[in-house]
């Protein structure tokens, strides 16, 4: 496809979920995060993508897919809880075919979301349950660059005073991403896009080549950016950090553009799971009887209190125009920077994976109808990974990005602030804690090393970010306050079993069962 | 005299007023600077926010929840950045060293004030007495923790938790370690071999965050995220019949179905309208019908297994809605 374009794209998509398994419960209601973005957001992405393989479609596109998340895809027992899942909903959908019989309006919604869960189930055998493979082939391909993530998505910046669980969240991830992926990562999207100047060494020794920042990250990088955020920079380290464009941020949520928030897109707050008769919906809800999303909705957005029934028609033709749209602006873009910046523009634009699919219904929509018109439609833009782009431009400013994270506020506020500030007390005395049991013991064996393996893997479960998310934004805070504390607790009685050399073995046993992520981990990358 | 703040104060209500400065032409700036941050991660945080829909189970505790210690009997301070403006310490002494400070300074103790002092030591290498300034920040003695306004981004901090005495003497506790906060917008260090002219960064620098020509931000729609954030609008809420994202007043809705309900040879053929139902193993079965307004003539007819006999019967139903 050698065609004289201008510039370049980098779609980035961040997919992250923190480790929500609970194999003593039947039903634990936080696993639908999950169970919920895998038929929504991460099967129609990998139906997308393999769509436009299959059509020749020449396309770029980087997706992070975060350690934690990769590891439940690769979890037998939430893959069979899947399944479960989505047969219930397939129950479900073909109940509603039939209560739908007189409502030609709903009829149709409820015939396609039965064969929407058929396809998902489908493409959910197709790769035996194991979700991170499609994803592998795909990079297999040279189409998707996979990049890594912290390794429990921990929040980098607030673990400065502890550099070795910065490493150990950086390594474990490189790791596990190795042994999936088979080969090294290349890039990484820092949790949260959380920097504080000097990761890039760490970065460097667990072999990764870039990160990305917020846009103020590297504007307010020292030495001044010549290029703004339409170049990478290279850190001291040599690791180049690609900064995420604002613009075209905005323009997936601009009400003036009308995406997400557009008048045909549908509801995401009217589902079936709310509206219908308690029993009848009772089997599809939490046993408890707590009413969930059962992701069948019927509304679109309408603008009105009074919704209108959704129309895939017109969403579809929405898409379309919104697809066309963004091209057109960043072909705009493109032939405005080139103009001024005598260096063909790099223009990153990463989302949440989960805004597409499963916050915004016809996101993944969009997003393959955008990348077919990049392909087809114009010559001025070229989509690319990072990688890519490196080698073709080899040549970059050395510059120092500032700390920064793509949070509220675009610093640590979202997770320092007064519901979730006691935590960090007790996460760095476990870190320091953690540090001290490797130093004491260099070259563990046996029961002992399984003790310190499953200290660290305690360790970064306590150290998702998402935990000091929920407790400040107030949904879920019970739950967020339990998990900090109970990986705390575990962490705290294994060092202490640990020092006083009395492993209880069956205890170990039991947590290494709950806590089973990231089965090959090496305690001593804590340093 | 510094600006502070107690941890346990509630943040949202006071942000606004802690930015303020003295200085008009500051407060502008300030103003200006908490748009742009308001603007930043917002709707980041709405679709995260967004992930975690579901609604909150009501679990009873299965047994009473070890909890983990107030504190690790250690003097120790702990200091992070927030942002480029403010610092957040942590801390806690023993009893001990409490103790022993109080035999050793007798009275003066009594009248001592708990101090969090604050030093500038940008550039230096911090030896406890050359740092460019310093600050101090009079605590309550139950306190343990602070967020600190050092008013200046881009500088390096250090904090001491100590007391000061009666007569201005200040005697160090424990000393935190020394951060970096950030710089609030452009470096001025610019580089020879990457030099680019201030006219052309300025644009860039606008470009950057957004504000270029071809897209035109969305105020309603940042309104919309923004509300959606804070109001707990994407929050599922405890009542499970409640409808998120919009508080509305006094509301009825009501929806008719229709079951209908038979049974017959358990091999038998069953239609309901044409179309073919499943039978239970007892030969029951059970459709249940959205019903809107209008006439529904619902044929249902079983045919035998292997015989040429069938029976239909069909109810008919007006609906009406007044």
């Amino acid at each position: 496809m050698p065609k004289t374009y201008q510039g370049y794209l980098a779609i980035v998509l961040h997919s992250h979920l923190p480790y929500v398994r609970h194999p003593d419960y039947e039903d634990f209601l936080e696993e639908d995060w999950f169970y919920e973005a895998v038929t929504e957001t991460y099967i129609p992405l990998i139906d997308a993508l393999a769509r436009l393989i299959n059509d020749k479609v020449d396309f770029r596109i980087t997706i992070g897919l975060s350690p934690t998340l990769v590891a439940m895809f690769l979890d037998p027992l939430l893959q069979s809880r899947y399944l479960n899942h989505i047969n219930k909903l397939i129950e479900l959908a073909h109940k509603e075919v039939e209560r739908t019989r007189w409502q030609p309006e709903f009829h149709h919604l409820a015939v396609m979301y039965l064969n929407n869960f058929y396809r998902a189930r489908e493409t959910f055998r197709r790769y035996g349950g194991n979700l991170a493979q499609p994803f592998k082939d795909f990079q297999d391909l040279g189409k998707v660059e996979i990049v890594t993530c912290g390794a429990t998505h921990g929040y980098l910046p607030l673990l400065e005073v502890m550099r070795p669980s910065v490493r150990a969240q950086v390594k474990v991830a490189a790791d596990h991403y190795e042994k999936t992926f088979g080969r090294r990562p290349r890039g990484i999207w820092l949790p949260e896009c959380g920097y504080y100047p000097g990761y890039d060494e760490i970065l460097k020794e667990a072999g990764i080549k870039y990160f990305f920042s917020d846009a103020h990250g590297v504007l307010h990088a020292t030495p001044r950016p010549k290029y703004g955020v339409f170049a990478p920079i290279y850190c001291k380290s040599g690791v180049a950090c690609f900064a995420r464009d604002l613009e075209s941020a905005k323009q997936v949520w601009s009400s003036i553009e009308g995406y997400p928030g557009d008048y045909n897109y549908r509801e995401f707050y009217r589902d079936i799971g709310f509206d219908l008769d308690y029993e009848y919906i009772k089997p599809y809800i939490h046993p408890d009887g707590i009413r969930i999303n059962t992701g069948i909705k019927y509304y679109r957005i309408t603008g009105s209190e009074h919704k209108q029934p959704y129309s895939p028609h017109l969403a579809r033709e929405k898409a379309a125009e919104h697809a066309g749209n963004f091209m057109f602006n960043r072909e705009k873009q493109i032939e405005h920077l080139a103009g001024f910046l005598q260096r063909k523009p790099i223009i990153v634009s990463p989302y949440d994976a989960e805004l597409y699919g499963h916050w915004w219904y016809e996101g993944v929509m969009w997003l393959e109808l955008l990348l077919r018109k990049i392909y087809f439609d114009q010559k001025t833009i070229r989509t690319i990974t990072p990688s890519e782009y490196l080698t073709e431009n080899p040549r970059n400013q050395v510059s120092t990005p500032s700390l920064s994270s793509w949070g509220w506020k675009g610093y640590s506020e979202m997770w320092l602030q007064g519901p979730n500030d006691w935590i960090y007390r007790h996460l760095h005395k476990a870190s320091e804690r953690m540090t001290e049991l490797v130093k004491s013991f260099p070259s563990a064996e046996g029961l002992l090393r399984r003790a310190l393996n499953q200290a660290l893997r305690e360790l970064l479960l306590a150290q998702s970010s998402d935990w000091a998310f929920i407790m400040a934004t107030g949904t879920h805070v019970p739950y967020a306050v339990k998990r900090t504390k109970d990986h705390l607790l575990r962490f705290t009685r294994l060092f202490e079993d640990i020092k006083s050399n009395y492993i209880d073995e069956n205890w170990l046993a039991d947590i290494e069962y709950r806590d089973n992520i990231f089965p090959d981990i090496d305690y001593r990358v804590h340093q | 005299m510094a600006r502070l703040r107690r941890t346990k104060s509630k943040l949202k209500s006071t942000r606004a007023k802690d930015r303020k400065r003295p200085v008009s032409k500051a407060r502008v700036a300030a103003a200006k600077r908490e748009e742009k941050q308001e603007l930043l991660g917002t709707y980041e945080t709405a679709v995260v926010k967004a992930k975690f829909f579901t609604p909150e189970p009501q679990r009873p505790a299965r047994r009473v929840m070890e909890e983990l210690p107030a504190g690790y009997n250690e003097d120790k301070i702990i200091l992070q950045v927030r942002d480029p403006w403010w610092l957040h310490a942590y801390w806690e002494l023993r009893q001990e060293t409490m103790d022993g400070l109080r035999r050793r300074l007798g009275d003066a103790f009594h009248a001592a004030r708990m101090v969090l002092r604050v030093y500038d030591v940008s550039y230096i290498i911090f030896n406890g007495s050359n740092a460019n300034s310093f600050f101090d920040i009079e605590i309550n003695p139950d306190a343990n923790s602070w967020y600190i306004d050092t008013k200046g981004p881009g500088r390096s901090w250090c904090v001491d938790l100590g007391l000061r005495l009666a007569n201005g003497k200040f005697i160090t506790i424990v000393r935190s370690n020394t951060v970096h906060t950030p710089i609030e917008g452009p470096s001025w260090v610019t580089d020879e071999e990457w030099m680019v002219p201030d006219d052309i960064f300025a644009k860039l620098y606008g470009m950057g965050f957004g504000l270029g020509q071809s897209s035109p931000v969305g105020k309603a729609w940042q309104e919309r995220a923004k509300k959606a954030l804070f109001s707990g609008a994407l929050s599922s809420g405890a009542s499970p019949v409640k409808k998120p994202l919009k508080e509305k007043k006094f509301w009825l809705v009501v929806n008719t179905e229709l079951i209908v309900y038979g049974a017959t040879e358990p091999d038998a053929k069953v239609t309901v309208q044409g179309r073919p139902v499943e039978l239970r193993p007892d030969g029951t079965f059970t459709l249940r019908f959205a019903l809107p307004d209008g006439k529904q003539v619902i044929a249902v007819k079983a045919a035998a297994a292997g015989k040429d006999e069938e029976r239909v019967i069909t109810p008919v139903i007006n609906k009406e809605t007044r």
